[in-house]
């Protein structure tokens, strides 16, 4: 029995090991990797299927690990480079922890840029494409103490994940703005973006604590879709919202009137540019020394994919305002950053 | 490794050699070897990339981690207990040990040794309590999971340890053959000692007896209260072997490595025991069969995730799994028990 389940097992793995090749790809298969399951990442995959289509690629694929894990996005990382997967736009799991795969990747030949979160320098990445988060939040803490007009100016502010980088330089920079403008911050809630603690974090905060708060901002896209829906709710309560994100719950409560506006950021536009800007790189270009890149907490090889205020009036436009936002980054993206002689 | 049954020894040249067979192709161990090869021979043929030296390596790293936390999980499991907070004494035993090198500046291998040994002192806390409060370990451990999880995010602040020598990475990327992951060597080494230790030790044979009837083993003069602590001792070392395999295999420590309060552990630390035959009851362990699951649950976590099947529903799946686990040792059971055979 043993030396018949041994000769099958042998039989099984080396006759199908000359059929598979892992490594080798004839074309750019590209695979753009988000962290895990979250809605900010939807446009990646609209966005990597129309870049295939307009520069040829074999595939730019939106492929999303089972869960927020680092654990599971390297599996589905390593899974896709041993399935012929040739370039990868990754929003890191982890900004350090995730580079050991990274460099992983890199050896086997295949370009990585990171895309809404960046890596730690060094990496392997050629450069992180991403929302400036910081100047983002203070946009829109600028925004939302303008709306909130004169009088008390006390703000409330619903954010993400604290293990997300990203997250504290939200809340510093909405902090400073808050000062800059003699507003207070008057309670932090953070690790709310997922449904369930969103729900019952913001609904019991604004319940015990509506009349003394003046406005509120939002810098992460669960919470802005909870504290929509928790203010018209609350109907008439004064209280000013600038939040973030595109979600429909959203932009249907600014042209209610129920929210004030929506700092929106580019999704498609990290899609669609890292997608063209892999095949660039997969076919000999290369970064340049000189590029105009900025900085951040993470990396001195920052784009910002753009971010834009979106209020009542802007709307039912906002879908211009991203491509608009992708045009100008893609217009003199090659000139500026690549050397592809 | 160990028998399949490591509370009734077999003994193969007897007269009961017979019935040793029958009983091993009865056994999940069996049932394991089994699937793992029929698995192997499908994802073979119709998963690009399966058999890839890449692949192979991965699997076998994955495997590795995976492995030693279902050991973890299994040497409580084996006192008829639970250990929920294995998640999060992982990452903690992670963090202290990037806090050793990076922020006092001890050594690598003594910031290890240091960090093993306070995730021994974790067990401890989780074992003094179960046999003091005389509450299941479930809920020690339930609580335990917020209150070390919730400490080591405030005590960090949430931030990695980056910093750490570059060794550690060096060998969470080291392959041996261009597809055997050291890390892998590691776990067996340890699951061959655990073996060892519930086979052919006192100790071993004491934590056997405490799970199976504490009252009984303490009438015959053992220790329960102190076996049970030492259960959770050993679980707290493992989970942070685990957690520290991690660290090599991301060249950082980071609070998030197990996810929210270390829940991402818990299915992988259930899978590996149960699909390997150990009782939730206690008294009865299979490291073998510990070893065969959690692989046996990796290499359809990677196959899937090759064969493009939705990537949630690879988490579907292995729920099944856990499900038909449990329902197919029922009915082993059942029907050894009406042969005789039990």
């Amino acid at each position: 029995m043993k030396t018949y389940i041994h000769a099958i097992t042998m039989a099984g793995l080396f006759g199908t090991a000359a059929a598979t090749s892992a490594l080798a790809a004839d074309d750019s298969r590209f695979g753009l990797i988000p962290g895990g399951p979250h809605p900010y990442f939807s446009a990646w995959e609209q966005a990597g299927a129309d870049a295939a289509r307009d520069y040829g690629l074999s595939a730019s694929e939106y492929k999303v690990p089972q869960k927020w894990e680092l654990s599971q996005q390297n599996q589905l990382l390593e899974s896709l480079l041993s399935q012929g997967y040739n370039g990868f736009l990754i929003f890191p799991g982890d900004p350090v922890g995730a580079v050991s795969t990274a460099e992983e990747i890199s050896g086997y030949g295949a370009p990585i840029i990171a895309g809404a979160g960046c890596y730690k320098d060094p990496s392997p990445a050629a450069f992180c494409l991403g929302t400036d988060t910081g100047n983002s939040a203070y946009l829109g803490a600028k925004e939302l103490i303008k709306a909130m007009g004169d009088g008390q100016k006390r703000i409330a502010h619903f954010t993400g994940f604290l293990v997300d980088p990203n997250t504290q330089l939200r809340i510093d920079a909405v902090n400073r703005a808050a000062e800059e403008e003699g507003a207070t911050v008057v309670q932090v809630i953070a690790d709310i973006d997922a449904p369930e603690p969103a729900e019952e974090k913001i609904n019991a905060y604004l319940a015990a604590n509506a009349g003394d708060v003046d406005g509120i901002i939002t810098t992460a896209w669960v919470p802005a879709v909870v504290a929509a829906n928790a203010l018209r709710k609350m109907g008439d309560s004064g209280i000013k919202m600038v939040g973030i994100d595109h979600d429909e719950v959203v932009l249907q409560a600014i042209k209610d009137g129920v929210v004030d506006g929506t700092m929106l950021q580019n999704p498609y536009g990290q899609g669609y540019v890292g997608t063209f800007a892999l095949d660039k790189l997969r076919s000999g270009c290369t970064v340049k020394d000189d590029a105009p890149f900025g900085s951040n907490a993470l990396t001195d090889k920052f784009i910002d994919s753009g971010t834009a205020y979106v209020d009542a009036s802007s709307a039912d436009t906002y879908l211009d305002a991203m491509r608009a936002e992708t045009d100008r980054l893609l217009a003199d993206f090659e000139e500026k950053y690549l050397n592809c002689n | 490794m160990t028998s399949p049954d490591s509370t009734l020894p077999a003994s193969p040249l007897g007269p009961n050699a017979g019935r040793s067979t029958t009983h091993f192709f009865l056994s999940n161990e069996f049932g394991l070897i089994l699937l793992i090869v029929i698995f192997a021979m499908i994802f073979g043929a119709t998963a690009q990339g399966f058999l890839s030296k890449f692949n192979l390596f991965t699997l076998g790293r994955n495997s590795a981690v995976n492995i030693m936390i279902g050991l973890s999980m299994m040497t409580v499991i084996v006192t008829g207990g639970l250990n929920l907070a294995v998640g999060a004494m992982g990452v903690s035993v992670a963090m202290t040990c990037g806090w050793l090198i990076e922020g006092v500046g001890v050594p690598w291998p003594l910031a290890i040794l240091g960090a093993l040994a306070f995730g021994a002192a974790l067990g401890w806390i989780n074992g003094a309590m179960v046999v003091k409060t005389g509450l299941h370990s479930f809920i020690i451990t339930l609580a335990t999971m917020s209150i070390f999880f919730g400490a080591m995010i405030f005590l960090t602040r949430a931030e990695s340890f980056r910093e750490l020598p570059s060794a550690f990475s060096t060998f969470g990327r080291m392959k041996f053959g261009g597809y055997l992951s050291p890390l892998l060597l590691v776990t067996l080494v340890v699951a061959l000692l655990l073996a060892w230790l519930y086979r052919r030790t006192l100790t071993g044979r004491e934590m056997l007896a405490a799970g199976a009837s504490p009252a009984a083993a303490e009438l015959s003069g053992i220790r329960v209260d102190r076996i049970i602590t030492l259960c959770h001792m050993l679980s707290g070392v493992l989970a942070g072997l685990a957690a520290l395999m991690l660290v090599a295999r991301n060249g950082a420590a980071i609070p998030s490595m197990a996810g929210q309060l270390g829940q991402d552990w818990l299915l992988p630390a259930f899978l590996g025991p149960v699909l390997g035959g150990t009782l939730l009851q206690g008294g009865k362990v299979s490291v073998l069969g510990t070893v065969l699951g959690a692989f046996l649950v990796t290499m359809l976590s990677s196959g899937l995730l090759m064969l493009q099947v939705g990537a949630f529903w690879v988490q579907t799946f292995l729920g099944l799994m856990l499900l038909v686990a449990v329902l197919l040792d029922k009915a082993r059971r059942s029907y050894l028990a009406r042969r005789n055979l039990a």
